[in-house]
């Protein structure tokens, strides 16, 4: 499954392609998405300009979570199938989702200092957003533990598929504990009732992220790739000087 | 013979061999119960000895201290095994990997959370804990301290051969036994406000069921991976 893609030579060849592509959508949506969410939506009854927050970070939020599924996804792959470009691609991905998920936990505490009064409320999402955070920095962390990389790449992995299997019941519970301690009585950023003029940039920037994550994820894979390239040129040439003193 | 009850065999053999070890120097067990009495000190030094404030918080401070007081031990489960080897021989042996890690942790909960059991009127003691909560807490610290320990030879595995893994497995250890703190403080909290705990015990023994069957085959997966090295 997805052999064609595992080939670092036809990756490279196909992104070569793409990636302007993804650059350019990430740019018009970005910048349409902006301009609609802070000069172009109606301001919130309630919530006032600081509804715009929303437009950061209900998108990262989602991002955040969707980038940590594709890399227990993509950490299969690498057990499963020994795709050698599984693990470069979820290595790839952890920094970004980290940096997403602490985008969130920093445009929700952003948006709790005027509506709630204090830069930081135990608000259900945003704790078990704090715990996707430390799912992150947990793989990052093993990763980069072992003597060899491989041997972390593998490792990590295994916490990765461990978190997926355990993060739904770690924001299952702590919105089971929110409700036992105390009465849902926060406004709840995006609701299910959501104008239209709202709707529109929401959506550009959820794709403006989403297009920008990919894109930076495209390129950290092929930094990776050039970095194990220079890697095995130096064995080599290390090699041949070897051979011709020795 | 037949295979199952080889595999019986097998198992309470594993046991004993863990219970051998650790009976034979009790350091284990006392340094978590004296670790934990040293938390609840501090917690009570930071809080001050204010008993009203003491008893909304005791079974917070109780169920910290002991999450924290077992994190340090959960490493030692495997990293002496796998340093003197005895792994390498046992992972070459006919019987399954899945079936030793079982074992193992099922070892830990009997030799480490037993005890622990019989500290608890000490806690009660010491933190005022209400009476009446006395038999929830007995099987709430039965069955999250079974499915700690389940979660805790995962973690042990995660860090076998890590460069600082007795400092990366709390961090990689909390996030996972986070639905333990809250379903075990749920089960105290709805006996102290009078109303049915049973809701909280049910998603806790949910929650050790899941990992009683999944533990075993990711951690045996994960020291095949240390063993390979």
């Amino acid at each position: 499954m997805f052999d064609w893609l595992a080939n670092p030579n036809r990756f490279n060849r196909i992104t070569e392609k793409i990636q302007p592509c993804i650059l350019f959508i990430t740019i018009i949506t970005l910048i349409s998405g902006l301009y609609f969410g802070l000069f172009d939506s109606p301001k919130d009854y309630q919530q006032g300009d600081a509804v715009r927050i929303m437009y950061v970070h209900v998108p990262s939020a989602w991002l955040a979570s969707f980038l940590y599924f594709s890399l227990a996804i993509s950490c299969v792959f690498y057990l499963v199938w020994k795709h050698p470009l599984a693990d470069l691609v979820s290595s790839s991905i952890a920094p970004i989702g980290a940096l997403f998920s602490v985008l969130t936990l920093v445009t929700g505490s952003l948006w709790g200092k005027p509506m709630w009064g204090t830069w930081w409320v135990w608000d259900a999402r945003l704790t078990s957003m704090l715990v996707l955070f430390f799912f992150y920095l947990g793989y990052i962390l093993l990763s980069n533990a072992f003597e060899r990389k491989i041997d972390g790449s593998k490792t990590a992995s295994v916490l990765a598929i461990v978190g997926l299997i355990n993060l739904p019941i770690v924001k299952f519970s702590v919105d089971w504990w929110h409700t036992l301690h105390q009465p849902a009585s926060i406004i709840k950023i995006g609701g299910p009732s959501i104008d239209d003029k709202m709707l529109l940039p929401l959506i550009l920037m959820i794709f403006a992220l989403s297009f920008f994550s990919l894109y930076m994820i495209i390129l950290n894979v092929k930094t990776k790739l050039i970095e194990k390239k220079c890697e095995a040129l130096l064995l080599k040439s290390n090699l041949e000087e070897i051979s011709k003193t020795g | 013979m037949s295979l199952q009850s080889s595999f019986i065999q097998i198992f309470i053999s594993h046991i004993k061999r863990e219970f051998l070890i650790n009976f034979r120097s009790l350091v284990d067990v006392t340094s978590i119960i004296s670790f934990m009495i040293l938390i609840v000190t501090l917690f009570v030094l930071g809080i001050g000895p204010f008993e009203e404030k003491l008893r909304l918080i005791s079974n917070a401070i109780f169920w910290i201290g002991l999450i924290l007081a077992i994190i340090p031990s959960l490493e030692k489960t495997l990293q002496r095994d796998y340093e003197n080897g005895w792994l390498d021989q046992a992972i070459t042996s006919p019987t399954p990997m899945e079936l030793v890690l079982l074992s193992k942790s099922l070892a830990y909960w009997l030799i480490v959370i037993i005890p622990l059991l019989i500290s608890l009127p000490l806690f009660i003691v010491l933190l005022n804990i209400n009476l009446k909560l006395i038999p929830w807490l007995l099987i709430s610290i039965l069955v999250g301290g079974l499915s700690i320990s389940l979660i805790g030879i995962i973690g042990s595995a995660l860090t076998l051969g890590a460069k600082r893994g007795n400092i990366l497995l709390p961090i990689l250890i909390i996030p996972l036994i986070i639905p333990i703190l809250i379903f075990g403080i749920g089960i105290s909290e709805a006996v102290r406000i009078n109303e049915s705990p049973l809701n909280n015990l049910f998603l806790l023994i949910g929650f050790t069921l899941i990992y009683l069957v999944i533990s075993p085959f990711i951690s045996a997966f994960l020291i095949r991976i240390a063993i390979s090295r």
